[in-house]
């Protein structure tokens, strides 16, 4: 049994212009199924809009499903009521973007790791305040540093504290939304090698979502690359980064420059940026900027299919079977 | 040569107390040549082109010299700063969208450009700024002339932006993070451009950045900051080499490299000192893995390593003896010797 299973979760959005217009429909989830084990990291990449934030939120069910299933250990979570919801979310949770936005400045760092246990109805303070002192060592926040303020701590500390409040509740999942691009790559990089230290430690789960295709490369076993909300190719990481399918997954590997000057690669550069998600192409919704694009993918909508072992890819120039030159960038 | 700083020091008052933002920071542009400022955030980048620009708080203190074409900028009025800017010397930002006016047209922008620098007519600059969409490879460059920058997408946000600081054909180009707000591929399509339009122009670009990959793909030479202070600069390639200052290495050791799986990743602890906390001494010593105790006593002197290859580090002066030629234990300047 997966610990997450997604089935065609779909996510849409209506939005209006003016108070007569007419309305629209933003698909920002459009039909997504995947499943995660225990202990394993999913890395999800995709550009702005591509609708990777909205997923993980709508796992979290922050936001209602518009249709679509969600298995969480083998139960379906998907049409459960907030009071029954809420005890799924203890073993759920979630670390922000920004660690300046996503802490409460009037609380002192205290209140804001006892609050999660308080909901959740852990009583005795002497419990929590053990819980609360187990997690910060974990995490290198000094005891004496609780009763400070979320602005006396610098960007790192800041998205340490995130990632504590987030494990207050022993989770099995944390989908973490962009956890480290608002920091500096020193920074970064302690903050990843936090994540990785404390999976192996606590047999956790993460969704990765990121733009950043080294960071995700780093920290993932499995990768799904998303645009205007489907997902285009999922593999094990170094299947997808040695042999990506997809041609957008292989335009994106491709324009991600190289902190190698003696290292030159050949780049495939995409014209013109992602389209608007209220108005998406007919077909395939990557046709509009794909180098390799025929009428047909104008025509029909390519569907996720397993391409050669657990590497799925939705494109229909690509051949079950069939394995693609590497890339001389990722050797 | 095209820009040389020499001992710029920078102090702007907070708290009611004048602070160093800068220290005794040298380094030159020359034409067509692409100079990286890297570093973490809170180390200076930003605030070195604000000062070349001369875009500083009215109480701030610049000291030394900055010379862009045999012309001190520090000794400028603000007339004759006004004719250079946006002219010989240009600036893009890293926010295309709050840089751009969202009252005006995209061509307006451009068109006050050359009208404030150039002499042409009317209809000439209206040519003009149809030719720069097109330079910077924008489509339906007509009909783009009439539209508002909310219309646009960052991308060609970046696009106008860049148009804008081309108009003149200046002489030297300050991007400060030029593509840090956009994605991978618009990114790739950025850089490229440049890239093409510094080949065209012959300019010197000066790409203040975080991210080594950029730099990686698109710099000459590479100046590393820490603190306010030039750390370490060396040509690219030797710069990823041959790192010297313990504060470089960590910097690319901890970037997680594409087609590479490492199991932990190199870091620096803690995080850049502010303004007003400096240590005394070396200011990375905190932070360093091979602080010594002169470290935290003494400034260590800028080491030539070769020509064009420079170090501040204790390190290094141990070294002295063996490989490496210094000026003694007096401060010298990072000039380079061509």
């Amino acid at each position: 049994m997966s610990l997450l299973e997604v089935k065609e979760l779909k996510q849409h959005f209506t939005i209006k212009k003016g108070f007569l217009g007419e309305k629209k429909i933003v698909k920002a989830v459009d039909g997504v199924s995947f499943k995660i084990e225990q202990g394993e990291t999913l890395g999800i990449v995709g550009e702005s809009g591509c609708g990777k934030s909205s997923l993980g939120r709508t796992i979290l069910q922050l936001i209602k499903p518009t249709s679509g299933e969600i298995h969480f250990q083998g139960r379906d979570i998907t049409h459960l009521s907030r009071k029954e919801m809420k005890d799924v979310r203890k073993e759920m949770q979630i670390v922000f973007q920004d660690p300046y936005a996503s802490l409460n400045p009037r609380s002192t760092v205290r209140t804001i790791l006892e609050d999660p246990l308080i909901i959740h109805g852990i009583k005795s303070r002497h419990k929590r305040m053990d819980i609360i002192e187990g997690i910060i060592d974990k995490i290198g926040i000094r005891k004496d540093q609780l009763d400070r303020y979320p602005h006396e701590f610098s960007g790192g500390q800041r998205q340490r504290i995130g990632i504590a409040r987030a494990l207050t509740l022993s989770p099995k999942l944390i989908i973490a939304d962009e956890p480290v691009s608002a920091l500096d790559v020193s920074v970064q990089s302690q903050v990843l090698n936090l994540m990785d230290a404390l999976q192996k430690e606590l047999n956790l789960s993460y969704i990765f979502i990121s733009h950043d295709l080294s960071v995700v490369q780093h920290i993932s076993d499995r990768v799904a690359v998303m645009y205007l909300g489907k997902i285009v190719e999922i593999a094990d990481v170094d299947e997808l980064y040695q042999n990506p399918l997809h041609p957008y997954t292989k335009a994106l590997l491709s324009a991600v420059p190289l902190p190698d000057p003696a290292q030159k690669k050949e780049r495939i550069i995409l014209q013109g940026d992602l389209p608007s998600p209220v108005n998406p192409p007919s077909g395939c919704p990557f046709h509009t900027r794909c180098p390799q694009a025929t009428p047909e993918c104008k025509a029909e909508i390519p569907e996720l299919r397993e391409k050669s072992m657990d590497h799925w890819a939705a494109c229909i120039h690509v051949q079950p079977g069939q394995k693609q030159s590497i890339r001389t960038s990722i050797s | 040569m095209l820009l040389e700083l020499q001992n710029v020091c920078l102090e702007l008052k907070r708290n009611h107390k004048y602070v160093k933002i800068l220290d005794e920071v040298s380094f030159q542009v020359n034409q067509g040549e692409t100079v990286g400022i890297v570093g973490e955030s809170g180390c200076g980048k930003s605030m070195t082109a604000l000062s070349i620009m001369r875009l500083l708080p009215e109480k701030a203190k610049l000291k030394g010299t900055i010379k862009l074409e045999d012309e001190d900028v520090t000794k400028f009025s603000k007339k004759a700063l006004e004719k250079v800017r946006g002219n010989k010397l240009s600036m893009i930002f890293q926010d295309p969208l709050t840089s751009l006016n969202p009252l005006h047209t995209v061509g307006k922008q451009i068109e006050e450009t050359l009208m404030l620098h150039t002499d042409l007519t009317k209809s000439q600059r209206k040519q003009r700024v149809v030719e720069l969409l097109r330079e910077v490879g924008l489509p339906r460059a007509e009909e783009l002339v009439h539209e508002y920058p909310h219309q646009l997408s960052g991308g060609m946000r970046q696009r106008i932006m860049i148009a804008i600081a081309m108009a003149c054909n200046p002489s030297l180009l300050i991007c400060d993070e030029p593509t840090t707000a956009l994605d991978v591929t618009v990114q790739a399509q950025i850089l490229e451009l440049m890239n093409s339009l510094k080949k065209m122009n012959e300019m010197g670009i000066i790409m203040i950045t975080h991210d080594l990959g950029v730099v990686a793909e698109v710099c000459d030479r590479v100046i590393v900051m820490y603190a306010g202070k030039v750390v370490e600069q060396a040509g690219v390639k030797e710069l990823f080499q041959n790192p010297k200052h313990p504060y470089t290495k960590g910097l690319i050791e901890s970037i997680p490299k594409l087609g590479e799986r490492k199991q932990i990743l190199g870091s620096i602890p803690g995080t850049v000192p502010a303004p007003d906390k400096l240590p005394s001494g070396c200011k990375f010593a905190d932070r360093c893995s091979y602080a010594m105790d002169t470290c935290r006593r003494k400034m260590p002197p800028m080491v030539h390593i070769t020509n064009e290859h420079s170090a501040s580090c204790w390190l290094l002066e141990e070294e002295e003896g063996e490989q490496f030629v210094t000026s003694g234990s007096k401060r010298i300047e990072t000039t380079l010797h061509h």
